[in-house]
């Protein structure tokens, strides 16, 4: 599996850059020393176990809450006020006003991010329309099904066409078609060229949306790179083949150096210095019916749980 | 987006925002809007209930409520009277009940003959339902029977018409200070009665504001909207536009109770003895205003932080209602206030922020003259706090609105407001 894109090149200037940055609650550190950064039409997958630092994090950048040491630049600026009409942001804990309409709550949220009353209030029409909320123009929140609200949440995040989309566990308690809908206009956003904070704990999104991962744990950086050169830094050179006549015995192998049987398929662990292509070869000339080759990498979902037990491979990308 | 549709994102413009959205949000309010005509309603209520009772004149059927019909068996001489105002006609018991009968009258009065000795007169009168006007018009009615009853009697017994008269009219006492001006106990009273209704109506007020910026707070908060609001604004421009817009709103509606309260003690006086004495003096009435604002800001900043903090809103409402005991401190002690209005107890609850307002406004209203050393000693202690206030309410506000469901320990909140943060 692969990323949802082609390898960003990070030479744009940074949408946001976090250099060396700490937030301290009480005695407690909840970000050390984090330093990242996220390039207009890129995603970054920002992950890590509840209570990492995730949300901190955005809510510094977002200037919700500042820094005890670090900087950030936004926009190539400090964080503030001043770049708000070009930030969108889904917050975790997320809502609407219950007993006002939710295009008055719609016009509100644009207005507060630099649209004028009336543009407000004709784009919150048009997107309502688009998603099929037209006729909950007029309804109060509160009369709303739950996936009409969140529908109505996606479209205050994207009211002003943001520059800067800061999504935090987007897809909690989303039902699979606002999910859907969600990651289509993450994927929209970010190809409009905007940049994309996302974090989540859903690994298979991420690997799925992003373009390049952020793990933290206790505030501090432990992965971060590109997807796939996040999971090549993890993988053990393994692959595995399926089909008719598949060799089990290494031996047999020059660019194996061990064989396992899983799950009616043959696993082999490529020697040093020699390629999945080379294996492949071998498994021609032998005249093996190859049905399935999979060069194996492990999921991201591995890749956490071996990173956040200390695998030495994250050293590599960290 | 076009920079056309645009509108920018200053902090000013923010505030304005928000202030005019609050504002808009809340003068909507049916609680708001009920709250605001209640005290015009009520004093509209107060003069139809007055105008009922003082009818005095016309009956229910267009008879002169003013003439009496009186059948005498005894022998008490009772006169008949002819004015304008009023009518005592003496009939036969027939010609009493032909005329009651037809509905030319509403009622007589029945004097037996042994009246000089049990004073008892009977009403004679149909069987219908009373109203309040006919109440009071035979009420009226029996004092003049009573009075004229008196009068034949001090008559027979030859007592002169003038000692007669001072016999029923009694004695009139007229205080008069030694300056020479009348002193009027209704006087007194108004003057105790109406700075302390004025007080109350200013501090429930400030209660009532400072409650919709609780309220305010604590429903973005229990709606999980304040994130998406604090990405937009920070936490002192929206602290800063809540308490403009629902500080205006609080304005509005006491601007409205000033405004009936002009234009009903006028109207009141003609019906309401002695109220026409009430002079609303326009410094007072500025002052009390600037300790509206002040008292709002220094209370509001005080609702706010606690609405930050706060789990929800029925804790938000727990925890702010010890407040409303501090205000309410010059009213338990108001026999201080009437007794010696410059003593030590009522200087130190006027420069006490938080009961400076309920009592400069107790001070304004029962001293003779403006006391400014005071004035402006309270204002500068109330205007110091109310600063302090708002500005360590918007660091509280900064550091715990975002706290869903979990109350900050005492450590969060000295690190919120310590200035080296």
């Amino acid at each position: 599996m692969t990323s949802a894109s082609a390898p960003v090149t990070p030479a744009s200037a940074a949408a946001v850059d976090v250099r060396g940055v700490w937030k301290r609650y009480g005695d407690t550190d909840v970000v050390i020393d984090l330093s990242f950064d996220v390039h207009p039409g890129e995603v970054l997958g920002f992950l890590g176990p509840n209570g990492s630092g995730k949300t901190t994090t955005m809510r510094m950048i977002l200037d919700i809450i500042r820094p005890a040491k670090g900087d950030i630049s936004v926009f190539d600026g400090p964080p503030g006020v001043e770049h708000q009409d070009r930030i969108g942001y889904l917050p975790e804990d997320r809502g609407l006003y219950r007993d006002v309409k939710i295009i008055d709550t719609l016009t509100y949220f644009g207005a507060l991010r630099g649209l004028s009353q009336s543009a407000g209030r004709a784009r919150a029409r048009q997107l309502l329309d688009e998603m099929g909320l037209g006729d909950a123009a007029e309804k109060k929140a509160a009369e709303l099904s739950r996936g009409m609200h969140q529908k109505a949440q996606l479209i205050a995040t994207i009211l002003n066409d943001p520059d800067l989309l800061i999504i935090d566990e987007p897809f909690q308690g989303l039902d699979p078609v606002n999910a859907e809908l969600l990651k289509g206009v993450v994927r929209d956003q970010r190809d409009a060229g905007a940049a994309v904070i996302m974090s989540t704990h859903d690994m298979g999104d991420a690997q799925t949306l992003c373009d390049r991962i952020l793990l933290i744990d206790e505030g501090k950086r432990l992965l971060y790179g590109t997807v796939d050169r996040v999971r090549e830094a993890f993988s053990d050179g393994a692959v595995q083949v399926s089909g008719k006549g598949i060799p089990t015995d290494a031996d047999t192998l020059d660019s194996v150096t061990d064989v396992h049987e899983v799950d009616g398929a043959v696993r082999y662990l490529i020697r040093d210095g020699a390629t999945p292509q080379d294996l492949f070869r071998e498994l021609a000339s032998n005249g093996t019916h190859v049905e399935q080759f999979a060069v194996q990498a492990p999921s991201l979902d591995e890749i956490f749980i071996r990173t956040v037990a200390g695998d030495p491979r994250a050293e590599a990308v960290r | 987006m076009s920079d056309t549709q645009r509108a920018g994102s200053s902090k000013p413009r923010l505030t304005l925002l928000v202030a005019k959205r609050d504002y808009l949000r809340t003068v909507r309010r049916r609680g708001y809007i009920f709250g605001t005509l209640l005290l015009p309603l009520g004093i509209a209520g107060l003069m139809a209930i007055s105008t009922l009772f003082s009818v005095d004149g016309i009956g229910d059927d267009g008879e002169a409520s003013g003439t009496i019909v009186i059948v005498n068996s005894s022998d008490v001489p009772i006169t008949d009277i002819s004015s304008d105002v009023i009518n005592l006609t003496t009939l036969s018991e027939e010609a009493a009940g032909a005329r009651l009968a037809s509905g030319i009258i509403t009622e007589y009065y029945l004097i037996p003959e042994d009246v000089r000795e049990t004073g008892a007169v009977t009403r004679i009168e149909p069987d219908a339902g009373l109203s309040i006007s006919r109440l009071e018009s035979q009420e009226n009615k029996e004092q003049l029977l009573r009075y004229l009853m008196r009068d034949a009697l001090l008559r027979e017994a030859g007592v002169a018409p003038e000692d007669a008269e001072r016999i029923l009219q009694g004695l009139t006492v007229t205080a008069i200070t030694t300056e020479g001006e009348e002193v009027s106990g209704l006087d007194i009273a108004a003057g105790i009665a109406v700075p302390m209704v004025f007080v109350a109506i200013f501090m429930i007020s400030i209660f009532i504001t400072s409650g919709y910026l609780l309220q305010s707070v604590t429903e973005e908060k229990e709606n999980r909207v304040v994130e998406i609001v604090l990405s937009s604004i920070p936490p002192m421009p929206l602290m800063a536009g809540k308490i403009i817009g629902l500080g205006g709103a609080g304005l509005t509606q006491v601007g409205i109770w000033v405004l009936t309260a002009l234009i009903a003690i006028p109207l009141l006086s003609s019906q309401v003895a002695d109220l026409g004495s009430i002079e609303l003096d326009p410094t007072v009435l500025a002052l009390a205003l600037i300790y509206f604002v002040l008292g709002y800001l220094a209370y509001g900043a005080i609702f706010a932080a606690i609405g930050a903090m706060a789990p929800g809103n029925r804790e938000a409402q727990q925890y702010s209602g010890f407040l409303g005991f501090f205000a309410a401190i010059p009213f338990i002690v108001f026999s201080v206030f009437l007794t010696d209005i410059e003593s030590i107890a009522v200087i130190a609850l006027s420069l006490f922020p938080l009961t400076a307002p309920t009592s400069m406004l107790l001070v304004l209203g029962l001293s003779e003259e403006v006391p400014w050393t005071l004035v402006g000693a309270s204002l500068v202690s109330l205007s110091l706090f109310a600063v302090l206030a708002a500005w360590a309410s918007a660091r509280i506000f900064r550091a715990t609105v975002l706290l869903y469901g979990v109350r900050p320990s005492l450590g969060q909140l000295i690190d919120a407001v310590r200035p080296t943060r």
